[in-house]
């Protein structure tokens, strides 16, 4: 803990330095807290020599929907066959275009939805997820 | 307590730091050297999502994400997977497997493969079925290699005007890798294709919940049997000289040369002969394109219901500029070389251009290394910029069948076929 202190103080120290401008050509040593995300790397895998071929389990990274009514109907309905990031994913879309993907989603792939229940997804996507709505 | 208390100042001291050393030098050096141009700042997210216009940026904004036996990835979706490769893995002929995209249907989805029960079934109207381990498969037929570019239907979906449903793809859904396995039609010779069969249909591991006989509950997809790419295609049992990844479809997969990439069954897993055409969902509603110069439509003309379509199939010509990014600038007079990939599904890349003034001049670029027919071909262009200023430069291809890339976009509903003029700024600053 100390340590990381002194490490501190020290970074500290350069970076007022080096903001004080040292030297007139060129900023050095000038960090800040990053705006993106790190990531961090993946233990090594440990196989075994039978003929079982195994890469785990895949990992899913939920995302936040928009607050909403409609909302538990997508996250109950639609993850059957597939994530919310399919919704997130896409660029804003018509109302329009909303309606058409889930009564395709109805009646293409078969996703037994009930009518009311599918009308409050529409509803919901087509409130949150449109040029004119959507903020994220 | 202690310790959040300490993390929480530490934070706020590092944040204070930034912000008061970044003010201070730009104050001290851009500021009074009167350069100023922006605010410095650590790299800031890109948004979580683009449109209503046009994706502007070369790979689609989503973030970097972790996968099994995969390099951080640019993640479209988690369930089924979807991953996009990011653009500087483009610089070569061939795409590292950890690198390579990664584009699932439905959500059940291999993990795992026993390859002491696992079995390649050849059936349907043969002669003789079979059924075939990893090892007889291996062992059995001639050992063949190819290199070829494996692009998703939907690459740069996201550049349609207006927007599609569907997976937003920037530029990075497609990888080129060379093949190793056995050749299909020697698999077929040895079932015996039984007179009267017209198309041969592929399976893999891949499974969905959607009731049966819906495109929701298995993905398969036809080739004719008359189309002369049976004699070319190769169930690939490696990758680069490597296993398949799973989420490339380890133990095998199908490779269609020139084809997208819809036909190239991962996992592969099932052959069968068809003796009447495949009228499942993924050959006759999905993955159609309209039966018009270049697959392009309107909105309005496919509402009409006036366009006929036809299952997609060869990929138009295509090529990029991956280096340089456009992320740094370019000091006036410092040598300069423009490198990239280009490709064609109707075979062979003939020529590259490189145009430094938003495509009114252009220059032939060399041409690497042909690693063969199908492949990348890599390309390079020497550029000393002269002086300070902002360059649009574009990249154009032309293929051995004389196909060169418009500098028209194309829409139709699936959002497949993009291959128009590719553009980017190099901005070149003052040297001195």
């Amino acid at each position: 803990m100390h340590r990381r202190k002194w490490y501190l103080v020290a970074v500290i120290a350069l970076s007022i330095l080096a903001s004080r401008g040292l030297y007139a050509d060129f900023r050095a040593g000038d960090y800040t807290q990053a705006g993106t995300g790190t990531i961090r790397q993946a233990l090594p895998a440990a196989p075994s020599t039978d003929a079982a071929y195994d890469a785990g389990q895949y990992p899913i990274y939920y995302p936040e929907l928009v607050p909403g009514d409609g909302k538990d109907d997508v996250e109950n309905n639609c993850e059957l066959c597939h994530s919310p990031r399919y919704i997130t994913m896409q660029p804003p879309l018509p109302a329009q275009a909303w309606a058409d993907e889930v009564t395709k989603m109805r009646k293409t792939f078969g996703a037994s939805i009930p009518e009311d229940t599918a009308q409050k997804i529409i509803q919901y996507l087509g409130s949150h997820y449109t040029p004119e709505t959507r903020k994220r | 307590m202690a310790n959040t208390r300490q993390g929480v100042s530490r934070r706020g001291w590092l944040k204070a730091l930034g912000a008061a050393s970044a003010a201070a030098a730009a104050g001290q050096i851009f500021g009074k050297a009167g350069a100023a141009a922006q605010e410095p700042s650590a790299p800031q997210p890109a948004p979580e999502f683009t449109g209503p216009g046009a994706n502007p940026y070369w790979t689609s904004p989503g973030q970097f994400a972790m996968y099994p036996q995969k390099a951080p990835l640019i993640l479209l979706t988690d369930r089924p997977v979807q991953l996009e490769t990011p653009r500087h893995y483009f610089l070569s002929t061939l795409t590292p497997n950890d690198a390579f995209f990664v584009r699932w249907h439905l959500p059940m989805i291999p993990n795992a493969v026993d390859l002491k029960e696992w079995r390649l079934r050849v059936e349907g109207n043969v002669e003789r079925p079979l059924t075939l381990s990893f090892s007889e498969l291996a062992t059995r037929f001639k050992s063949v290699s190819i290199a070829a570019v494996n692009q998703c239907s939907g690459n740069s979906r996201s550049r349609l005007q207006p927007r599609v449903a569907g997976g937003q793809w920037g530029n990075g859904a497609m990888g080129s890798a060379s093949w190793t396995g056995v050749k299909l039609r020697e698999v077929l010779d040895a079932a015996g294709v039984k007179s009267g069969s017209v198309q041969v249909q592929f399976e893999g591991l891949d499974k969905g919940l959607g009731p049966k006989g819906l495109g929701s509950n298995r993905f398969i997809k036809s080739l004719d049997l008359t189309n002369p790419v049976i004699d070319m295609c190769v169930v690939a049992l490696a990758m680069n000289d490597e296993p398949l990844p799973m989420l490339n479809g380890f133990p095998a997969r199908l490779v269609v040369p020139g084809y997208f990439a819809t036909y190239w069954m991962k996992s592969l897993s099932f052959i069968r002969v068809l003796d009447a055409p495949d009228d499942n969902f993924w050959m006759k509603a999905g993955y159609r394109i309209p039966d018009t110069p270049r697959g392009n439509t309107t909105p309005d003309d496919m509402k009409s219901g006036k366009v006929a379509t036809v299952p997609i199939n060869l990929m138009p010509v295509r090529s990029f500029l991956i280096s340089p990014d456009g992320t740094a600038k370019i000091p006036a007079g410092l040598p300069t070389r423009l490198r990239g990939i280009a490709f064609s599904g109707y075979g062979g890349v003939k020529k590259v251009e490189a145009s430094l003034d938003n495509g009114v001049n252009w220059s032939e670029c060399q041409l690497g290394p042909d690693a063969g027919t199908y492949s990348f071909r890599t390309w390079w262009f020497n550029w000393t910029p002269k002086a300070a200023g902002k360059f649009q430069v574009a990249i154009r291809a032309t293929d051995t069948k004389g196909n060169i890339q418009p500098d028209e976009g194309v829409w139709n509903p699936g959002g497949y076929l993009w291959n128009k003029i590719e553009r980017q700024e190099i901005v070149v600053g003052d040297a001195s």
